[in-house]
């Protein structure tokens, strides 16, 4: 049957996907299983058959509540907020994604929008073949939610009580959410808790139950804002594994993390996007990001049985950009210079080192982070770089 | 939505309620105090007019407030009723922005109005358990005698109730794009009050107010759970009042639905939904 042309299936079409969605009111058990029926097959030209999340010329801004009341009256309104401008981005199906981004950026409004609670106001997102706005409630059996927010629950309810509403919310009969619970509240190491009030929890187990939450209908999407704030060390490592276990899990799980611990994006995600004044700038690896807006590196060695002003005579000839040699805590010299990455002045330095009478005891070197390669966006938008070309960089 | 579905979903509103109602047993306690403070007054309100034997208003032309006091009960207790059809649709959304847990509830396969609708399932038991205190403080402590059919007085009582959970709806919408200041609970809540025959004869209010209370839904429903419960009046002597009720009924539930989809579609355009 020819599907029934709207503002939305236009905004399909243009973006190459044929729409076929059904009604939004459906049984939503119906959702949990999937209907590939009132999918949205991918056709030519579009995304990759395994994307688990396409964004195509996403924009939002949100308008200025009331405007018109507020003109009619003549009162002062502000402008209206432009959150994201033509966002395309394509996550695959079991992938660990990186969002990136100052306060203000996009990130979260991104989020929402994925799960629903916010309306694009041109283009749109897939998950998993459903439209975001056609397909709202098939959307949200899809995706798992967890938001940085502790207020989202019931603080004077237990951690049971909050789970097994949320549970019935999702349709699960008593039996299976009572199953689920009791396999999440295990995950996350709650037992202990589990009949204890939401607001007698540590804003670390808070943390947990936030993240049970989301998993409670074990969707194939889950959106992470800042899974591990708030938890300990070994507690955050443990979620880290925890999160990558779910992504190489049979089905996989994708993960659209954001975070501000650059650190542990780096460490988990496949992919990162730096997003800037709600545009996409750049797209790659960790280490492509790196590569790509750091080819230099800071390299530091420490020699001993040489005095700092011998060292920095053997060196000096080479012109090494950044050169500088202090004395260490035990004797011993540390000269700093920075080099293009694979360049042969490292080679050099050490030959100098030692031809001047030094024993060379360490290397290191520090590359660029993805808080380099942030630092460097926002160096850009401060001075006027607002191109919003997001650059893809090669496999 | 399969009705399975529909009513797990209630019922998880409804169990949440419980358990935090159980939470404060206090508070729970001191209401069904001040139920029970309130018809108390009331009684000692009707003396005066009682002069503690046989009413003087008997041969008076407001039939059904030949006994005071039991034309006060029911008053306050179908007001209290009303009041919930009124409002809980919109308190719903209310407290779920202000505590913070509405993004987490939309975040499950539930959409709005089903959020709405299950949310208030508490009120209404809460409603329908405090309205029978009146009644049976009333009658057990204080002797007053119901006659006619309670069968057909609530179902009066619900048909009134969702009349007035239309405009609870509107109150709603109002709720998700203004998110405080409601000027339906104004113009229903004092207007029920004054206007509506909850504390006396809507008689007395002379010609020119009398068109406002006519204009209430509130007033039919009272005149005819009243009509049914004081004088023992049968179907078909308040059929007016149930035939008004339908068609306040007919033209307020489309646009209500109307207007709280519109609502909603604004509050997420705006990514207003989850403030307040």
């Amino acid at each position: 049957m020819p599907p029934t042309v709207t503002k939305q299936d236009e905004t399909r079409t243009a973006t190459g996907a044929d729409v076929r969605a059904r009604s939004t009111a459906d049984d939503a058990a119906e959702v949990a299983t999937g209907d590939a029926a009132s999918r949205v097959t991918p056709s030519v030209g579009s995304p990759h058959v395994g994307s688990a999340i396409v964004a195509r010329d996403l924009s939002k801004t949100y308008p200025v509540p009331l405007a018109r009341l507020k003109r009619l009256f003549r009162r002062k309104s502000d402008t209206p907020t432009e959150a994201l401008r033509d966002v395309n981005l394509e996550i695959r199906e079991g992938e660990i994604f990186g969002l990136i981004g100052r306060n203000g950026a996009g990130k979260t409004t991104f989020a929402k929008i994925i799960a629903t609670l916010v309306q694009p106001t041109s283009g749109g997102v897939v998950i998993h073949g459903f439209d975001s706005v056609r397909d709202e409630e098939r959307v949200r059996a899809q995706v798992g939610l967890a938001s940085a927010e502790e207020r989202s629950f019931y603080w004077r309810l237990t951690i049971l009580q909050n789970l097994s509403f949320f549970a019935r919310l999702y349709g699960m009969d008593d039996r299976r959410a009572r199953a689920r619970i009791r396999e999440l509240i295990e995950l996350f190491e709650l037992g202990e808790q589990a009949r204890q009030r939401f607001g007698q929890l540590s804003t670390g187990n808070k943390q947990r139950v936030i993240l049970a939450r989301a998993m409670l209908n074990d969707p194939p999407v889950l959106l992470l804002d800042e899974p591990t704030r708030s938890l300990d060390p070994l507690a955050a490592a443990a979620m880290r594994s925890t999160i990558r276990r779910l992504a190489a899990g049979t089905p996989p799980k994708t993960v659209l993390l954001t975070s501000h611990n650059l650190a542990e994006i780096e460490e988990l995600c496949d992919r990162v996007a730096v997003i800037s004044r709600g545009s996409i700038r750049a797209l790659g690896t960790p280490q492509q990001l790196r590569v790509e807006h750091g080819s230099t590196e800071l390299v530091r060695v420490t020699a001993r049985a040489v005095s700092r002003e011998a060292a920095a005579s053997a060196l000096r000839p080479l012109a090494l950009a950044g050169f500088s040699a202090r004395a260490g805590d035990r004797g011993e010299v540390v000269c700093e210079f920075t080099r293009e990455v694979g360049d042969a002045r490292l080679d050099a330095a050490l030959g100098a080192l030692r031809a001047a009478g030094g024993e060379v005891v360490a290397v290191e070197a520090e590359r660029a982070t993805l808080l380099d390669v942030l630092e460097r966006y926002e160096r850009g938008r401060e001075a006027g770089d607002h191109t919003g070309d997001a650059v893809e960089l090669p496999k | 939505m399969s009705a399975v579905l529909l009513l797990r979903r209630i019922r998880a509103y409804f169990v949440r309620d419980l358990q935090l109602e159980l939470s404060y047993r206090f508070a729970f306690f001191l209401r069904v105090l001040s139920v029970l403070a309130v018809v108390t007054t009331f009684f000692f309100v009707s003396r005066i007019f009682t002069g503690g034997g046989e009413c003087p208003c008997a041969n008076s032309p407001f039939a059904q407030w030949r006994d005071p006091l039991a034309a006060w009960i029911t008053g306050l207790a179908v007001l209290n009723y009303f009041m919930t059809g009124f409002s809980s649709l919109a308190n719903a959304i209310r407290s779920e922005q202000a505590q913070g847990t509405l993004e987490g509830t939309l975040m499950t396969p539930i959409s709005v109005t089903t959020l709405v609708v299950a949310s208030s399932a508490w009120d209404f038991v809460q409603a329908t358990f405090f309205a029978s205190l009146y009644f049976f403080f009333g009658w057990a402590i204080f002797g007053v005698n119901f006659r006619g059919s309670f069968l057909l007085a609530f179902a009066i009582l619900l048909l009134t109730t969702l009349v007035l959970a239309s405009i609870g709806i509107l109150s709603a919408s109002f709720a998700m794009v203004f998110k405080r200041g409601d000027p339906f609970a104004v113009f229903l809540g004092t207007g029920s009050a004054l206007f509506s025959g909850v504390f006396f004869p809507t008689q007395l209010l002379g010609s020119g107010f009398n068109h406002i209370s006519r204009a209430l839904p509130p007033t039919y429903g009272l005149d005819g759970i009243r009509g049914v419960l004081i004088e023992g009046r049968t179907f078909g002597e308040v059929r007016d009042s149930v035939f008004t009720l339908l068609v306040f009924l007919a033209v307020l539930l489309p646009f209500s639905v109307w207007v709280f989809s519109r609502a909603v579609r604004r509050a997420k355009r705006e990514g207003s939904l989850i403030q307040y």
